[in-house]
């Protein structure tokens, strides 16, 4: 209590600290709220060693119920995780300070969202928790809108940021409200207590409205529209933190709504896995079909968001016919997101480093990166292998434990399930292979060949601190991929809070171990094994290769003769993405528009050919434009209304009050 | 040089009347078939053993031409086909004209003729496949 007492305190006094003059703000604010974290760290892991909640409860603060403090062991893997993004951030924000992110409003604005980051998994009743929820959602929006005085794009961010977060509050709002209706008081425990007395279509509806909430925060299709048009344009540690550590805790909300309200129906799970599987296929795609580096990012957020709910879904699925399968999916689920958050941070830091030195986020006018900016471009690699759960990295695992429990889970399964699980497998699978091509895009287009811009050819590597920031994370992507023993007992004393382990996962340094259903891998190894087959390949390469002796000539790239081989010759992302949008055309409908005007004088000679083409966000277009549409049309009509006349809306006022008395009595 | 019966022919038009290529297609038409004999027209100098270049080399062309020389991998061989491509033929003289390929790029083989007839083709060719 008196440590968590201490986090807020400091967060408040970093908070504060940005009033200091301009020279000293950022290294201040910084200190502080490095100390945030590490006490914020330290607390979590406490909890997680000594398997006890940091249970307090005090009076004041808040006017009738006060504020009550709970660290499960659960809340505690999330702090925990978003201490080590959060010191990732801070520290990149130390070198980014150039880019406008020194102000007093946007420092204050970061200690504030760092703190309520880490003390939003330890509420322990509504009330805590909704106002350290609004903390964060609106410190978050300041730092999405750092840029809206020059730019209408962040304008734009800010306003569908604001209205998605504070719809998704007021749904979050109106669920636990309802729960802590029927309780004896506020806190979650005494919620959990008195859920299971509720009607079982109360609790349905509670969930839902808590699954749409909470889902709206993790960016589950349709409600991502937000994503990624936010990441893309807050600055690169804010953007680090939105998708590493605030995305997670809508998925916190989501076990929380399993804590307080039990696992329940089969067709909750089944909406949910549905939100999962749309969102993890959605996302996926248009990240594979991004070309704007920070957007690929944020649709791949969408898309692991969506693999996490699948696990969620199936460990509620499983939990009435295999204990074991569905408490190895909620434990894959919290290393998926732990290992998410690592290493989608690593990737936005270091796209924020890029943008820093280019200016640019444009694939298609990036290139070359890895001769300039090597270290920057290193750390990517290890977050674009992460992502893509390539032994060893940390995503591996993740994913793995993640099959094993869709698989195992079909033992005993009742028809609904199976097919359910069937369809998650096969998510699972397109998922994976099109974020590999996501990321292959990104890497091979943005850093790999030569530079497409003059600011990418003139790029040179971002201040030490910037790349430290991300390299953390990165090495915390690799120690845990190689090591997963390291965090594993946590993760399932996590997960032991909600459901008890009984899939007898144990996991030593270098492996996972699956007593319970037969089965083990071993990250480390299986990468050591491509090494060494890698090197066996190029030996035998070598030996069968041009005899020693014959000589090597290098000449330029063939470029049909041309004396010029620029760098607009090479494979760019859109081109990339050009054959797998081609076969979703139906699903991503991407705009073209080809303007061609002929000479005056004939038909036959072209004068100038314009070409454009957008792929936008289609649930935007189809789903939120006509609504929005309608909305302002609606508004115009409703400026009839108010004419001036106070007589009428007086008239207005008792007309209300009395379709008020009438319904409430 | 020694082919083993395969001849990957990268054909460059260093400013020909287009005559030759008219030849050149017979050979490689349904009548001459010059890939029974084991000689092929691929897309790159990347896959070529041999240059087959007609035309003489116009100021235009003598770049992309070496280019394309220093492209192919080695050894390689450079073929003049057409009366042009050994000494500019007609053109020799004209404002238009840097020289014979000889002068551009080292030539191994000389096909006289204007055009020269399929059948002289397809012997030069067989001197090179030995089929
Ligand atoms: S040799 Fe004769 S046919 Fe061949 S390019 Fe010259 S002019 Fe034309």
């Amino acid at each position: 209590m008196i440590v968590l007492a201490l986090v807020a305190g400091l967060g408040v006094l970093a908070t504060l600290t940005a009033l200091v003059p301009r020279a000293v703000r950022v290294k201040l604010v910084a200190g502080l709220l490095g100390l945030v974290e590490i006490v914020g760290g330290a607390t979590a892991i406490r909890v997680l060693a000594t398997n006890h909640a940091i249970v307090g409860h005090t009076s004041s603060l808040v006017p009738f119920t006060g504020v009550r403090i709970d660290l499960t062991p659960l809340g505690a893997l999330f702090t925990l995780t978003t201490a080590v993004v959060a010191i990732a951030a801070t520290i990149h924000w130390v070198g980014y300070r150039r880019h406008a992110m020194s102000s007093v409003s946007l420092s204050s604005a970061f200690a504030l969202f760092v703190t309520s980051l880490l003390l939003v998994p330890a509420a322990g009743d509504i009330v805590t928790f909704l106002v350290l929820w609004e903390v964060m959602a609106l410190s978050s929006l300041v730092l999405v809108a750092h840029d809206h005085a020059k730019r209408d794009e962040t304008r734009q961010a800010a306003w569908w940021y604001g209205a998605m977060t504070q719809g998704g509050a007021a749904l979050i709002t109106l669920g636990l409200v309802v729960l802590g209706g029927h309780a004896a008081n506020p806190s979650f425990s005494a919620i959990a207590a008195s859920a299971s007395h509720l009607p079982a279509a109360t609790r349905g509806a509670v969930f839902l409205v808590l699954l749409v909430g909470f889902g709206s925060k993790a960016g589950l299709v349709p409600a991502h529209v937000w994503l990624p048009r936010a990441h893309a344009e807050a600055p690169a540690p804010a953007s680090a933190l939105l998708s590493g550590a605030m995305v997670n805790l809508g998925i916190y909300g989501i076990v929380l709504a399993r804590t307080l309200l039990g696992v329940g129906a089969t067709w909750w799970w089944l909406v949910a896995g549905f939100f999962g599987v749309i969102s993890a296929l959605y996302g996926s795609l248009y990240a594979a079909t991004s070309t704007d580096l920070k957007r690929l990012l944020a649709y791949s957020t969408s898309d692991n968001m969506g693999l996490v709910v699948i696990g969620l879904s199936a460990s509620g699925l499983f939990a009435a016919h295999n204990a074991a399968a569905s408490s190895l999916a909620l434990i894959a689920t919290l290393v998926l997101v732990t290992a998410h958050a690592l290493y989608k941070s690593t990737l936005f830091l270091g796209a924020g480093s890029v943008q820093y030195a280019t200016d640019e986020r444009d694939l298609d006018r990036l290139g070359g990166l890895a001769r300039t900016m090597p270290v920057t471009t290193a750390v990517i690699v290890v977050g674009a292998l992460a992502v893509a759960a390539l032994p060893p990295l940390n995503g591996f695992g993740a994913e793995w434990l993640v099959v094993q429990s869709l698989v195992h889970g079909l033992s005993g399964a009742d028809p609904v399930t199976t097919v359910a699980t069937a369809v998650f497998v096969a998510a699972l699978a397109l998922t994976g292979g099109l974020t590999i091509v996501a990321f292959v895009k990104a890497v091979g287009v943005g850093f790999l060949g030569r530079a497409r811009s003059e600011s990418a050819e003139h790029a040179r590597e971002v201040p030490v601190s910037m790349r430290i920031a991300p390299a953390i994370t990165a090495a915390a992507c690799v120690a845990l991929g190689v090591a997963p023993g390291l965090a594993i007992t946590a993760i399932s004393r996590a997960s032991d809070a909600v459901a008890p382990n009984r899939s007898g996962l144990t996991a030593t340094l270098s492996g996972f171990h699956l007593q319970a259903l037969r089965s083990a891998v071993d990250p480390l190894a299986l990468a050591l094994g491509a090494v060494a087959a890698a090197l066996v390949v190029a030996g035998l390469r070598r030996a069968g290769g041009p005899r020693t002796g014959a000589k090597l000539r290098v000449f330029e790239p063939w470029g049909s003769g041309r004396a010029v081989t620029s760098a607009r010759m090479q494979y760019t992302a859109t081109s990339f993405a050009e054959p797998l949008q081609r076969v979703f055309d139906d699903v991503l409908a991407p705009q073209h528009d080809l303007d061609v005007s002929h000479v005056l004088e004939s038909r036959y000679y072209v004068e100038r050919v314009a070409y454009a083409s957008a792929n936008d966000d289609i649930v935007e277009r189809r789903l939120y434009r006509p609504v929005l549409a309608l909305a302002a049309v609606l508004g115009v009509r409703a400026r009839g209304l108010a004419n001036g006349s106070v007589h009428r809306y007086l008239a207005y006022g008792f007309v209300v009050l009395v379709i008020a008395l009438v319904v409430v009595s | 040089m020694n082919l083993r019966h395969s001849l990957q022919l990268r054909h460059v038009d260093a400013g020909s009347c287009n005559g030759c290529e008219i030849e050149i297609g017979s050979v490689f038409g349904p009548v001459y078939d010059a890939e029974r004999i084991g000689a092929r027209l691929v897309a790159s100098p990347r896959h070529a053993d041999a240059l087959l270049v007609t035309g003489p080399v116009t100021h235009n062309m003598a770049s992309p031409l070496e280019r394309t020389y220093l492209a192919m991998p080695e050894p390689r061989l450079v073929i003049a086909l057409g009366d042009c491509a050994r000494d500019c033929g007609v053109f020799s003289g004209g404002y238009a004209v840097a020289g014979a390929v000889a002068d551009v790029v080292p030539v191994d083989l000389e096909i006289p003729g204007c055009p020269p007839h399929p059948d002289e083709i397809v012997s030069a060719l067989r001197r090179f496949t030995n089929r």
